[in-house]
């Protein structure tokens, strides 16, 4: 019931906030982020580490004829996930209180929309379930990019729409499919709970191609290279909240999607296509990173980069190991808290440099925002997983995991270290750093500016000096997501010392 | 309070310091930041002075303490706590960086005092203490890592403080970024630690490595060649140096006190902390050995002809940090410490010195323009006599007996070292050569201009301000001296702080004279004791021949010097012409920038740009988008044609159903 409720807020306050102006929509939605942050809140500090599992468990058959559960929990795996998602979602609507975007109530009903989407994707229990969220995803980005984009919104959200949509289409083919299979293979009735899908494996050559289906929507979604045509255009017509939003949980959902669904319910699947997915993940990982330092838009930059340390990630989960996973998880976690920062700082950036991005039409705005400046030196070293960050952590365990089960990923990833401090040293020098050339304004954050990014620095503060927090409660189940793959890949998950 | 407070104190203060300077900034006039920001350095000290007391009132073999606040990550076989290592080395190291820090703060209370960015410039200072603390006292391979990368961080802002300058900040990102590849190689040689002995806990790994390794395993080397990589990148030894002569970019205490005293001598540190290691790994001994060697011969050539007045210096840091290198490479621990220590202190001299006259030369450091401020600044002149002679290893100063311990113990050692031996020798002699060249050029010869000047009661104002670096044309706000300066020896808080530094420089040489005082090696005891080498009977005839040859080849190097600069000073100009080819060669830093910007920088360039220019716009754009979009967009053509916007009425028509269903079960549950 608590999980129904969850998802249903930040919808509800959305749809509530419609039919009015501005102040009142954003009060709503304020009321409704801040609701749905002390729930989510509430369940990760009442979430019992010790028992594990799934918890405040939800399941009810909703469309009988096929099968289909409205089942939620939370277990380790979505935990962290979960919070993340609220949290976004406060600081993006936080940020919007002091936009002046045209049809505020419809902008707040998407952004509520999104983000009841995210959690129920996060949330859901069943397969059919967590496809339909998946899919709902969309439909507020849709009109976000097409209706309060920038520059060319019709192309971005086109490309965006036909990108998503034909991964989706393949997923939603794949997991009826799943069902229907497992159920004729084992003679039961047709049953989309995950648990249900996990206990009844697929044979082997229908794992293949299902996973696959899986593979490409979630690569898309994330997304990774060769995949990523759409993330340029989409990028930069979005507004910056929604981009927020998108870069910062929606890409998650898709790694998430690899962790509880496409590598425990299709092993086979998942061990077979390990190596193409590792090398997915290192040409992610190398090849956005070379965008990324190549760029001359400060957003792009973001979102380069985001391809990079998503295919950190991806490494991470198809390295097949606890560590591997577990830095994985984190990973997801920090990049989602630091992109809401790099976002808002993009949007201070353009706010100094007459609403341009490029990052040669500023520079030395530091002289007159000292503030500002210690606050993107500290996303930028986050981003590129500066020791004493707990995205170090999350990249130290990842590189370790790598390591032990394929070597040579491993060290070619970390190129991609390197290559971060370039790019971000780059940005962060040729915007706050360098000669006073380009008549920037040079001006401190203002109070608005400070409150939609005071709650992302205490966050990554906080985690920096605690990242254990994460770590503890997600360990059985990121263990539990790929021991089955492990063992079809022959990759021994556990370090050999873990166990003495 | 406890070993273990006092320890946690020697952290907490510079955190302190970095974060009430930070919150503060605003309401900070006048030199309060100067204050506080001395006040926490000098607060850490003191606590590692009590923490040396409390250590020593231990029983020897007791006298390695960790203590841990809470677990920092555990999980996936890495178990880290946020633990802190308390024995003497660490300690030793503490009042090193500590000590040091005290005074390079407590000189740039006065040499920043017209910078706009004063209160910034402690703040970062203090910062840089504290991620050089973390680094020393790290009780495990994570917080060391984190500590050396902060340290990078630290030097990054420090190194780019005027950061209007295309040149500061260009230096600063080349020293990030190859500190960052060396945070890999220390990362990577933990993965490999950690996956055999199954612990990131230095003194874990260190009891696990002798029944997990044979000799010479070739795990192991890996992991200490990885290791070695950190090392190298941030004491820029050979092929890692290129960041450390740009580093002078930044203002001049930044340079004595990160590019001299203690940043860049932490691979030193590392690899004496994880000798266990080296020890089974005769051939990363070999190799650092070598690369030390290879370090101190090329830098020392380069200083011989480099005109700029810091990177001279700089130059001759990396020399140094050779000969160290050499020495923990070669198992002998406690000359190559006593060597890091004296060097911290007559090379943070050298600097504030050189400081000093920068400034009467109104930031102009170049040796061409200077001359003959002999006469004009008598006590600037004996600082660098006094940090010249003991960088040339003369007797009685402190480098004399830290440089000789170090090739005496090389030479104990026979073997293949004696390449290390004969090397080391011919590094003394141009050590000597370059330093007082520099000492020559700088404060003999005819008075310049603006020696002339203060002569006159005047300090040099340049009538335009301009980067010294490439003489583009600035503001005051930017670079030094600011609107206004000092000299620092009319300064009473610089010349505090060189007259210690200079008594120092002159008399540490007391803590370890071989068969007379072993105070280094007495204190340093617990941490070496397993060590190969550590207390090998010493043979007197290579003593007393050691100490004769060094004495007699600094003694040669600045009569060279002198011959060349003072007595026929156009003979400089002559010998450049007849070696052109080697003269070229060292001007030109033996080509490594070159070499690295064509081997790696640009590759990289040149994949994003590639990646950015064709296979984003063709590739992408044209194949794999163009074919489903236009499909697409013939297809709706033909559906718009009735009716428009079907999409969005579409897609308004699942958000309705969506609002439905989840209203429904909102009801319902």
């Amino acid at each position: 019931m608590t999980l129904s409720i969850l998802i249903a807020i930040p919808f509800a306050a959305g749809l509530l906030g419609l039919p009015f102006g501005g102040r009142q929509a954003k009060a709503v939605s304020l009321v409704g982020s801040l609701a749905t942050l002390i729930i989510a809140g509430t369940l990760a500090v009442r979430y019992d580490t010790a028992l594990g599992g799934a918890q405040f468990t939800v399941d009810k058959l909703w469309i009988e004829p096929i099968g289909v559960h409205w089942a939620l929990a939370i277990d380790g795996l979505n935990l962290a996930l979960v919070a993340l998602t609220a949290f976004v979602y406060f600081c993006v609507v936080v940020a919007c209180l002091f936009r002046d975007d045209e049809r505020p109530g419809q902008f707040f009903f998407h952004l509520g929309f999104a983000a009841s989407a995210v959690l129920g994707a996060f949330l859901a229990q069943d397969l059919l379930l967590f496809v339909l969220f998946f899919d709902l995803m969309l439909i507020p980005f849709y009109f976000l990019v097409g209706q309060w984009g920038d520059g060319e919104r019709i192309k971005a959200t086109t490309k965006m729409v036909i990108y998503t949509l034909s991964g989706s289409l393949l997923m939603f083919a794949a997991a009826a499919a799943a069902g229907a299979l497992t159920a004729s293979q084992y003679g039961m009735p047709v049953n989309f709970l995950i648990s249900n899908l996990q206990n009844h494996a697929l044979d082997h050559s229908t794992q293949h191609w299902v996973f696959v289906c899986f593979a490409l929507a979630f690569l898309v979604k994330m997304p990774a290279v060769p995949l990523h045509g759409w993330l340029r255009d989409a990028y930069r017509a979005m507004p910056l909240p929604a981009l927020a939003l998108f870069s910062g949980v929606l890409s998650k959902v898709a790694a998430y999607g690899f962790l509880k669904l496409a590598v425990p319910l299709f092993p086979d699947g998942a061990a077979d296509a390990r190596t193409v997915l590792l090398i997915v993940a290192l040409a992610s990982i190398l090849y956005g990173s070379a965008l990324a330092f190549t760029t001359s838009d400060a957003r792009l930059v973001v979102g380069y980069s985001s391809i990079a340390q998503l295919g950190f990630i991806l490494l991470g989960i198809f390295s097949l190991t606890e560590a591997g996973a577990q830095g994985a998880l984190m990973q997801m976690v920090n990049h989602g808290v630091v992109t809401v920062l790099l976002v808002a700082i993009v949007g201070m950036l353009a706010a100094r440099a007459k609403g341009s991005e490029d990052l040669g039409s500023m520079g030395a705005i530091a002289m007159g925002a000292p503030v500002m400046a210690v606050v993107f030196l500290i996303a930028a070293l986050a981003n590129l997983a500066m020791p004493a960050s707990a995205n170090f952590i999350g990249e130290f365990l990842i590189l370790r995991g790598t390591w032990d089960s394929a070597s040579v990923f491993a060290v070619l990833a970390c190129i991609g270290v390197v290559m971060a401090a370039v790019y971000m040293l780059r940005m962060y020098i040729r915007s706050m750093h360098g000669p006073d050339e380009n008549d920037v304004e040079k001006r401190e954050m203002s109070w608005r500016e400070a409150a939609t990014v005071v709650p992302a620095v205490i966050v990554v503060l906080a985690l920096a000096l605690y990242p254990q927090a994460l770590l503890s409660r997600s360990e059985g189940a990121t263990t539990a997501s790929i021991l089955d793959a492990a063992n079809g890949a022959m990759v021994n998950p556990i370090a050999p010392e873990a166990r003495k | 309070m406890s070993l273990q407070t006092h320890a946690w104190l020697v952290l907490a203060f510079p955190l302190a310091g970095t974060i009430l300077l930070g919150l503060l900034r605003p309401v900070l006039s006048g030199k309060k930041a100067g204050a506080i920001g001395t006040l926490a350095i000098l607060l850490a000290f003191a606590n590692g002075v009590a923490a040396v007391i409390k250590l020593q009132e231990l029983p020897s073999e007791s006298r390695e303490v960790v203590s841990s606040l809470w677990t920092y990550a555990n999980t996936g076989g890495l178990d880290a706590q946020l633990s802190i290592l308390i024995d003497p080395l660490s300690l030793l190291m503490v009042l090193i960086v500590a000590g040091v820090s005290t005074l390079i703060h407590l000189y740039s209370v006065a040499y920043l005092a017209s910078d706009e960015g004063y209160v910034r410039f402690f703040a970062y200072l203090n910062f840089f203490v504290f991620s050089m603390l973390v680094l020393v006292l790290a009780g495990n391979f994570v917080l060391l890592i984190v500590g050396w990368a902060l340290v990078g961080a630290a030097s990054y802002l420090l190194i780019s403080f005027w950061y209007r300058r295309n040149t500061a900040t260009k230096a600063g990102i080349k020293a990030f970024v190859i500190n960052v590849l060396g945070d890999v190689g220390i990362v990577l040689g933990t993965i490999l630690l950690l996956g055999a002995t199954g612990s990131v806990d230095f003194l874990t790994v260190f009891n696990e490595a002798p029944q997990v390794f044979n000799s010479n395993d070739g795990t192991l080397v890996a992991a200490c060649l990885l290791l070695m990589v950190g090392a190298f990148a941030k004491s820029a030894q050979v092929p890692f140096h290129t960041w450390l002569p740009d580093a002078m970019e930044g203002p001049t205490p930044v340079s004595a006190l990160i590019h001299a005293a203690t940043m860049v001598t932490a691979g030193v540190y590392l690899i004496a902390r994880m000798h266990p290691l080296f020890e089974l790994a005769p051939t990363a001994q070999v190799v650092g050995g070598i690369i030390g060697l290879l370090t101190l011969l090329i830098a020392a050539t380069i200083g011989l002809v480099v005109t700029d007045l810091k990177r001279v210096i700089a130059y001759s840091t990396m020399s140094q940090i050779g000969y160290m290198i050499m020495a923990v490479s070669s198992g002998i621990y406690v000359s190559g410490l006593f060597h890091l220590m004296t060097h911290a202190f007559f090379k943070a001299l050298l600097f504030m010195a050189a400081g000093s006259v920068i400034g009467a030369m109104a930031g102009e450091q170049s040796l061409n323009r200077m001359g003959g401020f002999r006469k004009v600044m008598p006590i600037t002149y004996a600082c660098f006599i006094i940090g010249g002679l003991a960088l040339s290893g003369m007797p009685p100063f402190s480098g004399f007996f830290s440089k000789d311990d170090i090739l005496l113990g090389i030479g104990e050692l026979g073997g293949w070292h004696w390449i290390l031996y004969v090397g080391g020798y011919i590094g003394a002699l141009m050590t000597a050569i370059y330093t007082f060249r520099m000492i020559f050029r700088a404060f003999h010869g005819d008075p310049c201009e603006e020696a002339k000047s203060l002569e006159a009661g005047r300090l040099y104002h340049a009538p335009e301000h301009r980067n010294p670096a490439d003489g583009t044309l600035e503001d005051t706000g930017v670079g030094f001296p600011g609107s206004k300066h000092h000299i620092a020896e009319r300064s009473v808080a610089m010349t505090i702080a060189m007259g210690v530094l200079a008594f120092l420089a002159t008399t540490a040489g007391v803590l370890q004279i071989p068969k007379i005082s072993h105070v280094m090696e007495n204190f340093l005891e617990p941490t070496f004791v397993g060590a190969k080498h550590f207390g090998v009977e010493i043979d007197t005839s290579l003593l007393l021949f050691g100490m004769g040859l060094g004495t007699v080849l600094g003694l040669l190097g600045i009569w060279i010097a002198w011959t060349l600069y003072v007595k026929r000073p156009g003979s400089a100009a002559a010998i450049e012409a007849r070696f052109a080819g080697a003269h070229k060669l060292f001007a030109n830093k033996w080509y490594f920038d070159e070499a690295i910007d064509f081997a790696i920088v640009r590759p990289f360039a040149a994949l994003g740009r590639f990646g950015q220019r064709t296979v984003e716009r063709v590739v992408v754009d044209g194949g794999i988008t163009a074919g489903p979009v236009s499909l697409a967009r013939v297809s709706s053509a033909a559906v718009r044609s009735w009716q428009s916007g079907l999409l969005r009425a579409y897609a308004a028509a699942i958000t309705f159903g969506a609002a439905l269903v989840l209203l429904y079960f909102l009801l319902q549950g």
